[in-house]
């Protein structure tokens, strides 16, 4: 009663904005009504009230928190892609400063698909990303159940298998430029034991896939390991107890009961080691210390660097980008779906 | 039917052994193979030419065909992109590790509809090839901000060369692409923060900058180690951001990997010794990092 | 110190599209220094309605005020409102004193000394102060109870939020702080709100309880009255434990009888006029009776008698748990509850009279659940005198 006198006065009295009166209403509103028109949706005005409402209490008060820093990551990586994409529709190239975007078209594109070099530089892509993950995944689940099966100095073992990780390509690419040498080199001699050899891992077009593929999973199947060994942990013993009982044998058991558990593990090592192998431009990079990899490892990333940055071939080095980044995101997609499903983020 | 029972019991146990022998023997022969290159390099990068020439790799050489003048080569060629690579390595992984945290916390402690559509952004992130943004990334910094001009100013009141600005713009790229993983990170660590100490800490009257301050942040220091160590290995490794923000190996800003990968090649051949010794020069402040925290290590790559 | 009421307090989830209702126009009026518990089983909107007082949960509709001050668009931060949690919510990384200091330098801007001196007169008040200077990890589950309540007493709010705040601690240690608690909310004088599925702590610590079920208030009143005269069979069958008998009747003319037992025609249930009045014109009805009500005699003795069997006794000291089969052939084996005192010696199988006193009995609407009749309140108040 005093609240509607009040608002009564105030509309006398007049020149009052829009949010008063909508707060007055609210006021009104606590003096009785149906409870549905008590809905407080929207009803106290304003753009920030909208906002909450749709967002949350404390949307605006986060903000401070993640919204400078989604800026900048969304500028740098998501703005980048979009540009990246732009510039691949120009002509872009030499040392113009800008790309001229009044002409857009897929020239780039056409060029770059039916380039022999860049068809090539995908299969290699591709047998890289399949045939180091694989190897990888596998090499990591043995050595896994290796050390999962109560050995002793097990840190010690752990540690020694990751360290690899923790070094740079630049630095592994040197290792193996020496363990590769045709003269001196350890793998050579490996095979000289056997009457095999020497062969030039890397100077043969035939052969330096190969041996870029086995340098990056000495450097990585520590890493699958680590993630197949966390995985396997989690494995409750009742499961190898029972498959004990049941009669299996050890191979058995692992093969039936131990590995199908590790499905979660695989998926997501494959995801992280399929970025780490599209990463391999550092390696190859530094084996030569050139944007030109060895004779047949030219692959997208080196590709892709090298029209750019060596030649200066800004459009069509955007345009391999975009391939390449589409060829992870085909990869990556379907994973980051899955994930958002299952509200896993 | 004793003696049977004895017998059977020795078998098993004789099988055990074998087992047990055969498990350490893979064990230590899998130790030789992740441990043979860089054993290889550290025998190598103490040998003379000729030495590296003519003994076996993975033996170390005596008398004649030792030398540390590799090592001084090395270390003199490299401190400078030593140098320049702990100037930015460094503020980067601790800017991105801070960042990382506050994003996160914004994204998970606190309550908003739409948080999931904005975290996807950051996962993504994580997975994008840096070859679709390097030429944007190029021009960005190239031609768009160019800190040598821009702040020119700082420059020549300072004296330092203008060519830093790319450890600058090494700093910031690091920080903007290590974002997503370090938000991540964060993110899977507070999500197992108890909501209901974060409410506590509401109805207790705390803003939510005091929440953070005073309660998320500092029961975050178990992750904040793991996310510096891996962020710093990262950064510290990375060849391709150098690579393309700073012009040559030459130039007094380049990080140290960009100097290692072009040296101990030249027109007589390669010089494995200085290229091994150049490699562990600059793998050693990972490798430090590694020895020393390398369980948290071991933490970050699996999660 | 204010009253708190909620006025058509409305929750609303949105559910992918489904509007999931939580909380449906709740009303309570809780007096200044009241001890209020609000009860019900999991999931009735009870912890909800908690987290709506306490700003954790926006309100969808209706109106939460805080003496005359509307509250629903103050923040928690500003609301002057202390909750204790079910997991106590303790800072980790915090010592006791700095946990119950915490809530003071961040709602006030009082001195450190006077924090220091409420701390420590809060922490000798709980018995807690040996531990002010440890960190929670290293206190016991009782202790770290006591702690989660020395946080919110030293900020002397206006309203203590109370959820499940006993249900972590083991049995003997619960009903020592059941008792505790009440001391210090009597001595206090904070107006509290207390959340818990538990009927007997509802029963036992609530100067009046509040019965929530599927997000709809059912009864609001004290102890007593909600377990002698419910306000519905909802009400009726939470409260009490063992819970009340229920039997599916009819009414025919004076009487009911139980329905749906063809063969058995012996459960016939005359009334008194008083009675058949209440009841009106409802026939569907549900007779209710509570286990203490149940007279057991060895032989059929007026109208209100009826030969059973029994099936199982749970002994438990103090009393027995008769648990009472009509039919003897089985046909129909719903059991029924009586309880009587523990020095009586029954055995299973043994045959039994049972008889429902007509002054005892409640008579529900079998569709609505509303309590028609309720018991007769002339021997409850006896009752209380003679305690």
């Amino acid at each position: 009663m005093f609240d509607s006198f009040r608002t009564v006065t105030r509309q006398l009295v007049g020149g009052e904005d829009h949010r008063t009166s909508a707060d007055s209403d609210d006021e009104i509103r606590t003096d009785g009504g149906v409870a549905e028109s008590r809905r407080r949706t929207g009803s106290s005005g304003g753009v920030l009230k909208a906002v909450r409402d749709r967002f949350g209490e404390d949307f605006l008060e986060s903000t401070p928190f993640w919204l400078p820093t989604f800026l900048l990551m969304s500028l740098f990586v998501y703005g980048s892609i979009g540009w990246n994409f732009l510039i691949s529709l120009t002509d872009f190239e030499g040392f113009a400063q800008e790309p001229d975007y009044s002409n857009l078209d897929f020239e780039m594109y056409v060029q770059a698909v039916t380039s022999e070099a860049v068809q090539t530089a995908v299969v290699n892509t591709f047998a890289l990303l399949v045939a180091f993950t694989v190897v990888c995944l596998a090499f990591g689940m043995v050595l896994a159940i290796l050390v999962d099966r109560g050995i002793r100095f097990e840190n010690t073992f752990r540690t020694i298998y990751l360290l690899p990780m923790s070094l740079s390509f630049v630095v592994t690419a040197q290792f193996w430029l020496w363990m590769y040498n045709p003269t001196n080199g350890i793998v050579n001699m490996f095979f000289g034991v056997f009457g095999l050899g020497p062969y030039d891992f890397i100077g043969n077009p035939n052969l330096v896939l190969a041996a870029v593929i086995f340098a990056l999973v000495w450097q990585f199947s520590g890493y699958t390991m680590v993630v197949y060994l966390a995985s396997l942990r989690a494995i409750p013993t009742e499961h190898y107890e029972a498959a004990q009982v049941d009669g299996a044998s050890t191979v058995k058991m692992y093969w039936r009961v131990i590995v199908p558990q590790l499905k979660n593990a695989t998926i997501s090592a494959s995801v992280v080691l399929m970025v780490f192998a599209l990463k391999a431009f550092d390696f190859l990079y530094s084996l030569v210390g050139n944007f030109r990899p060895p004779n047949g490892s030219d692959i997208l990333a080196t590709k892709m660097v090298r029209e750019a940055f060596q030649n200066q071939n800004w459009a069509y080095g955007s345009a391999i980008a975009v391939l390449l980044f589409a060829l992870a995101l085909a990869i990556i997609g379907p994973y980051l779906f899955h994930q958002y499903k299952h509200d896993n983020l | 039917m004793s003696t049977k029972t004895n017998k059977s019991t020795a078998d098993r146990l004789f099988e055990v052994d074998y087992y047990r022998v055969a498990l350490y023997g893979t064990l230590v022969v899998m130790l030789a193979f992740f441990l043979a290159p860089i054993e290889t390099g550290i025998v190598t990068s103490f040998k003379t030419q000729t030495a590296v020439a003519e003994t076996l790799p993975f033996l170390p050489a005596g008398g004649e065909g030792f030398t540390l003048s590799k090592w001084n080569t090395a270390i003199d060629v490299l401190s400078r992109g030593l140098l320049n690579s702990l100037a930015f390595a460094v503020p980067a992984t601790l800017l991105s590790g801070l960042l990382g945290s506050i994003t996160a916390y914004g994204l998970t402690l606190v309550n908003w509809r739409g948080q999931v559509a904005v975290l996807t952004l950051f996962v993504a992130g994580i997975f994008i090839p840096y070859q679709a943004v390097l030429v944007p990334l190029s021009k960005f910094w190239g031609v768009y901000v160019q800190l040598g001009k821009s702040l020119g100013f700082f420059w020549a009141t300072t004296g330092i060369s203008k060519d830093y600005a790319a450890l600058i713009e090494l700093t910031v790229t690091h920080v903007a692409y290590g974002l997503p993983m370090c938000t991540i990170l964060f993110r899977s660590y507070y999500k197992s923060m108890s909501t209901e100490m974060m409410e506590a800490a509401r109805l207790d009257g705390a803003t939510l900058r005091k929440i953070y301050q005073r309660i998320v942040f500092p029961l975050s220091k178990p992750m904040f180690a793991v996310v510096f160590i891996y962020q710093f290995t990262q950064i510290w490794n990375d060849l391709l951001f150098a690579l393309i923000l700073v012009s040559s190996s030459s130039s007094p800003a380049a990080p140290i990997v960009l100097i290692l990968s072009g040296l101990g090649s030249s027109m007589e051949g390669t010089d494995f010794a200085l290229r091994m010794a150049g490699a562990f020069t600059a793998a050693i402040p990972t490798l430090i990092v590694y020895i020393l925290f390398g369980d948290k290590f071991a933490k970050g790559v699996a999660s | 110190m204010a009253d708190l009421t909620l006025d058509n307090v409305r929750k609303v989830f949105d559910d992918g599209g489904d509007d999931i209702v939580a909380v449906d126009d709740v009303s309570l009026d809780i007096e200044d220094g009241e001890f209020l518990v609000l009860v019900g089983p999991s999931g009735c909107g009870k912890s909800t309605t908690l987290r709506m007082i306490a700003g954790l949960e926006s309100i969808t509709a209706g109106e939460i005020r805080l003496g005359d001050r509307v509250i629903n668009d103050v923040k928690s931060q500003h609301r002057d409102i202390a909750m204790v949690f079910q997991s106590y919510a303790l800072y980790p990384h915090m010592t006791v004193r700095e946990n119950m200091s915490f809530g003071l330098e961040e709602s006030t801007d009082m001195p450190d000394s006077d924090i220091h001196s409420r701390v420590e007169d809060a922490g000798a008040d709980l018995d807690i102060d040996e531990l002010l200077d440890r960190k929670p990890g290293e206190l016991s589950g009782g202790q770290q109870q006591r702690v989660a309540l020395g946080r919110a007493i030293v900020r002397d709010p206006e309203v203590f939020l109370m959820d499940e705040p006993l249900s972590n601690l083991d049995a003997k240690l619960r009903a020592q702080m059941r008792t505790e608690l009440q001391h210090l909310q009597e001595d206090l004088g904070v107006t509290t709100v207390y959340v818990t599925h538990d009927q007997t702590e509802a029963m036992t610590m609530g100067d009046r309880i509040a019965i929530l079920d599927a997000g709809e208030l059912q009864q609001v009143g004290t102890p007593l009255e909600c377990y002698h005269q419910p306000a519905n069979q909802f009400v009726a069958g939470f409260i009490g434990e063992p819970s009340m008998n229920f039997f599916d009747v009819e009414r025919q003319g004076t009487r009911l009888i139980a329905d749906g037992w063809e063969s058995n025609t012996s459960f016939s249930y005359p009334l008194s006029e008083g009675t058949l009045d209440e009841l009106g014109d409802t026939t569907d009805l549900t007779l209710g009776v509570r286990p203490e009500d149940i007279e057991l005699r060895t032989e059929v003795e007026g109208d209100h008698a009826f030969e059973t069997v029994v099936d199982v006794v749970e002994p438990m000291g103090n009393e027995n748990a008769v648990h009472l089969q009509f039919d003897l052939e089985e046909t129909h084996p719903d059991t029924f509850t009586a309880t009587v005192g523990g020095m009586t010696s029954i055995d299973a199988g043994q045959p039994v009279v049972a008889r429902f006193p007509e002054e005892t009995v409640h008579i529900f609407d079998r569709h609505t659940g509303e309590a028609l009749r309720n018991r007769e309140l002339d021997s409850v108040e006896t009752l209380e005198t003679t305690i």
